[in-house]
């Protein structure tokens, strides 16, 4: 973590009271300032004052939206790290948490522990590039690109065909560049369900990744396997406009 | 039976060939018919009759059809009111399990437990619950990937996985592949659910059965369709249990003491839904069990 004198300061936004009063000390234990706001209008509002780091964002809430909040948010110009807490977790409100901006999501029953290194990933991520990938159309490592909104992969100039899952599983991937991302989570991001027995599709899949994009496990310039934990984008990840 | 005009079409056929003949092309002689009443009868009879038996098949299938589509239609209501409830009371259960893992969490952190970790031992079984509760409810919408698929590749994966467990070294684990005149066609599908769908298929049979008992995996080509069986020599199940098996939560009598969720087979059944597909169970009690699933080839 960085070397800031004052703690890293979080607005967490949720409607559900039990949730807040349990979460917001336990936040505070794990080192954050926590700030708590009622609904989407209230979060806007304490934003001004607050200056958060990062806001933790229920999607599932009266008056304003989780949705609406971040989309507003973004359309002000304001990039402070979302991270969504998604009660459905369709592949279709996954996609939609990432297009709106969000900087991540996590499903709800989470484990806190989760959250806190959820939060201290984006805050990393942040810290080290400044630029937030979350509202990137085009994520560029070397001559890999992809382009989110036309769902394409180019390699050294040329478009490579990828299903649609492999594509979705390396968008999560750039979109979480040098962090460990276990199979269980890649399963429930990329996949929307995780069971057990399912753990070898994501091996399949990278696989398939690695042979589009000419990557080898032995000696990985993009995909990196993390014996016994999962796998890491290990490319430099920029954003192209 | 939208097609009632068809019974207009010799009447039709009549005024045509009237007309024509009317309007003097061909020559038009007067016919006499000379008939007893005796035989006059008869032929009104053989009529009526044939007219009377026509319209009775006409209607009895026009009705079965009729009521075929008002039972599937009130099938599929039921069906979504089912899923809508599922959604809804898994969408209740969240925020209180998120509230507990938080409030959990505070505690463990001023000094663990074992009562405490069996607390949160239980939070985690009733999040899975919910959790796979809902992905088998959202299995109906979510986008399924069509890609041809080889079940020969992938059974040959899956069994090499089973063999690993301790349970297959106590078993006869056996899998058969056709190579003869030609190998498996592939299906349109989703890899990876279609390897989750198998996965459960083959975990019950090992689960079930007793050691010695013998495992066979089979598929084989059957017309347009790839079919793919799992027979165990396991216990069996009896005739009552058997239509209830592919139902959320359902639990056999005999299986309350193996651990599972209780929702493999309602798993493996939408899953097979969502490829088109079909599966069925056939069960002796005491000599075991074989589900067979039908899967499309791909075109």
């Amino acid at each position: 973590m960085g070397e800031k004198e004052r703690p890293w300061r979080i607005l967490l936004v949720d409607d559900e009271e039990a949730i807040t009063s349990h979460l917001a000390p336990f936040l505070e234990r794990a080192g954050f300032s926590v700030t708590v706001a009622a609904d989407g209008e209230v979060a806007l509002r304490l934003v001004e004052d607050v200056a958060p780091d990062l806001i933790v964002l229920d999607v599932l809430m009266p008056r304003l939206d989780g949705r609406e909040t971040l989309r507003r948010l973004r359309q002000a110009g304001d990039w402070t790290p979302v991270i969504l807490l998604t009660q459905v977790g369709t592949p279709a409100e996954r996609a939609m948490a990432l297009e709106e901006g969000a900087d991540d999501y996590l499903n709800k029953p989470f484990e806190p522990y989760e959250l806190v290194a959820r939060i201290r990933a984006v805050l990393r991520r942040v810290q080290r590039g400044g630029q937030s990938l979350a509202g990137a159309r085009r994520l560029c490592s070397g001559s890999l690109e992809l382009d989110r909104q036309a769902r394409r992969v180019i390699l050294d100039g040329c478009e490579i065909p990828l299903t649609t899952r492999a594509l979705t599983l390396l968008e999560y991937l750039m979109l979480h560049p040098d962090e460990v991302l276990s199979r269980e989570r890649l399963l429930d991001a990329v996949w929307g369900w995780d069971y057990p027995a399912a753990t070898r599709a994501v091996d399949t899949r990278i696989a398939e990744l690695r042979r589009a994009l000419d990557d080898s496990a032995e000696d990985p310039q993009l995909i990196e396997t993390v014996i016994g934990e999962g796998y890491r984008f290990i490319g430099r990840v920029e954003v192209r406009e | 039976m939208r097609r009632y005009w068809l019974t207009l079409l010799p009447l039709g056929l009549g005024l045509v060939l009237a007309a024509l003949w009317q309007a003097g092309l061909w020559p038009n002689p007067i016919l006499y018919l000379r008939v007893d009443v005796g035989t006059l009868l008869l032929l009104l009879g053989f009529l009526g009759s044939l007219v009377w038996v026509l319209s009775l098949a006409l209607w009895t299938t026009a009705g079965r059809r009729g009521g075929e589509e008002a039972q599937s239609c009130f099938r599929r209501e039921q069906a979504d009111a089912h899923r809508r409830f599922i959604r809804r009371l898994d969408h209740e259960i969240k925020n209180p399990l998120t509230a507990i893992r938080a409030g959990l969490a505070n505690l463990t952190d001023q000094g663990d437990s074992a009562i405490l970790s069996s607390v949160r031992a239980q939070v985690d079984r009733l999040a899975r619950l919910s959790a796979d509760l809902r992905k088998l409810a959202d299995l109906d919408t979510q986008p399924v990937e069509r890609e041809p698929v080889d079940l020969s590749l992938l059974l040959t994966e899956l069994v090499e996985l089973a063999q690993e467990r301790p349970e297959a070294a106590v078993r006869h684990l056996r899998l058969t592949l056709p190579q003869a005149p030609w190998p498996l066609p592939s299906v349109a599908g989703d890899r990876d659910l279609l390897f989750l769908a198998l996965h459960n298929l083959v975990d019950n049979a090992l689960k079930f059965s007793r050691p010695q008992d013998t495992i066979e995996i089979r598929a084989f080509e059957d017309g347009p369709a790839v079919v793919v069986e799992v027979a165990d020599t396991g216990p069996g199940v009896s005739e009552d249990e058997l239509p209830h098996l592919g139902e959320e939560l359902y639990r056999g009598n005999m299986t309350r003491d193996v651990e599972g969720s209780g929702l493999g087979l309602a798993l493996v059944q939408a899953i097979v839904a969502r490829h088109q597909g079909t599966m069925v169970i056939r069960s002796r009690r005491g000599q075991g069990t074989v589900v067979s699933l039908r899967l499309p080839v791909a075109r």
